[in-house]
């Protein structure tokens, strides 16, 4: 029976990413076309070619690239060095035990305990660790957390996380775009205080359009189910629930939010880098005392 | 008219059987290869194994002469491991697991070997490898229970032909229990 509720894990995220970029698609359309109508509506009739080739390079560099950017965004750096030996053995043991390939290990310089996971499929995931994590997680405890993140590779979370990373991100850019060329549009158009006001109007719209979208997406992305279910299958990898149980307890005590890292990367994590000791009231991540409960009863 | 349905119902319902052979065919050669798979995922870390120890029982003979006995018990699991049924395989391999136990022990009685640099790399190789012989035999002990969960109940049992359960490897009785330490 698990076997099969795996597989209907793996099929529902491959649907979700598809799902994600051809809407992901479609919004970049209109909105391509409507800055170019916008900014230059004599050129109304090359906005067609112009999407579609912005949104095949996206969607293709999104799905290629996302790990890299999501890697590069977080300051993740390679654990090469021979200190860093048992974190790739614990890596690619608990990989062999899933039966996925060995994902690549990354570093991040961070005195918080935490970890994620990205890529596009098993055959090409990577692992980054904080030194925090490294520093203060004992064995059992290194691989619940590592567990977690191979179930995350192996379910295919990844591919979806990662690809609602690169959007978040870009969202964010595509929206500071809008208000700059409804600046520039403004000027040109002093004269007409009409085209001002429907500018306005369209920009107001869009970007009420896309707000909620994104931040509905992060909380699909980083929906309940995904994580405890990812905490499920890590047990049954190490076939220790306490170790995983006692690495959020830790995690609790211990963790400051003292991670630089933006909004767009945080639902990718094994815990909420913005999150103290003190609050968690407004987490958006899964109440830590929840998992930890549900990790003690197995 | 009547022929003509009970032609109809009974084409349907070879297709139905049809289908179904091809998809239990399917799935059980998949599940049977996800063993072999495993299989070759143990052996990989045998051999590397096999080709460490010679490394490590050159530098402890350096320093630790005399400990013959145990330098004999290495070499004749290395070579067990290597050859013989699986099963033969995993128990020398097994065997090798405490054998090396008892050599880093007597290791540690040597306070210049214990200090070479070249000791501790093998020593951490070693256990690296270890513990992916255990994760690796995880999966093939996981992989043999969807086999034989698929072929030994309805509807896989009944295309399942002349096939046989498959053999777990089995976990040596001093790694269920927790580990000892004495002072």
């Amino acid at each position: 029976m698990a076997q099969t509720s795996f597989s209907d894990e793996i099929a529902k995220n491959k649907r979700s990413s598809l799902l994600l970029a051809i809407i992901v698609s479609l919004i970049l359309f209109f909105l391509i076309y409507f800055i170019i109508y916008l900014l230059i509506p004599e050129l109304v009739l090359i906005a067609l070619p112009i999407s579609t080739i912005i949104i095949i390079t996206y969607t293709y560099s999104s799905y290629r690239f996302g790990d890299t950017v999501v890697l590069s965004a977080t300051n993740a750096k390679p654990a090469q060095a021979r200190e860093y030996q048992y974190l790739r053995d614990t890596i690619e043991g608990l990989s062999i035990a899933s039966g996925i390939p060995p994902p690549k290990a990354y570093l991040i310089e961070s005195e918080d305990i935490n970890a994620f996971a990205t890529g596009r499929n098993p055959e090409n995931a990577s692992i980054a660790v904080t030194t925090g994590l490294i520093n203060t997680l004992n064995r059992q405890e290194l691989e619940g957390v590592i567990g977690h993140e191979i179930s995350h590779i192996k379910n295919r979370d990844i591919l979806f996380m990662t690809l609602v990373a690169v959007l978040v991100g870009l969202a964010a850019i595509i929206s500071h775009l809008i208000l700059r060329s409804l600046w520039f549009g403004a000027r040109r158009n002093r004269r007409d205080n009409n085209g001002i006001m429907i500018l306005l109007l369209i920009v107001g719209i869009i970007l009420a359009i896309i707000a909620p979208i994104a931040t509905r997406l992060v909380q699909y992305a980083l929906s309940r189910k995904r994580e405890y279910l990812a905490d499920a299958s890590s047990v049954s990898l190490t076939r220790y629930p306490g170790g995983l149980a006692s690495a959020l307890e830790k995690i609790a005590s211990k963790n400051q939010g003292r991670m630089n890292v933006s909004e767009a990367v945080s639902h990718l994590f094994f815990v909420d880098p913005k999150q103290t000791s003190l609050d968690s009231l407004f987490a958006t991540h899964p109440p830590i005392k929840e998992r930890i409960k549900r990790l003690r009863n197995m | 008219m009547i022929p003509w349905i009970i032609g109809g119902l009974a084409a349907i319902i070879i297709v139905i059987v049809v289908l179904l052979l091809f998809y239990y065919y399917n799935r059980i050669r998949i599940l049977y290869n996800r063993i072999e798979e495993a299989w070759a995922q143990i052996d990989v870390q045998l051999k590397k194994r096999f080709d460490l120890l010679p490394n490590l029982v050159e530098t402890v003979k350096g320093y630790a002469k005399h400990e013959k006995e145990i330098f004999e018990k290495v070499a004749k699991a290395r070579q067990g491991m290597i050859s013989g049924s699986r099963e033969e395989r995993i128990e020398s391999s097994n065997q090798l697991t405490s054998t090396l136990k008892s050599l880093f022990a007597v290791a540690e009685n040597y306070p210049i070997l214990k200090a070479n640099e070249n000791f501790k790399l093998l020593q951490e190789q070693l256990e690296g490898i270890e513990n992916k012989i255990a994760y690796a035999r995880q999966y093939y002990n996981s992989s043999v229970l969807s086999y034989n969960n698929i072929i030994t109940t309805i509807p896989g049992s009944w295309f399942a032909g002349n096939r046989t359960k498959h053999a777990f490897l089995t976990i040596p009785e001093e790694e269920r229990s927790p580990v000892k330490v004495k002072f």
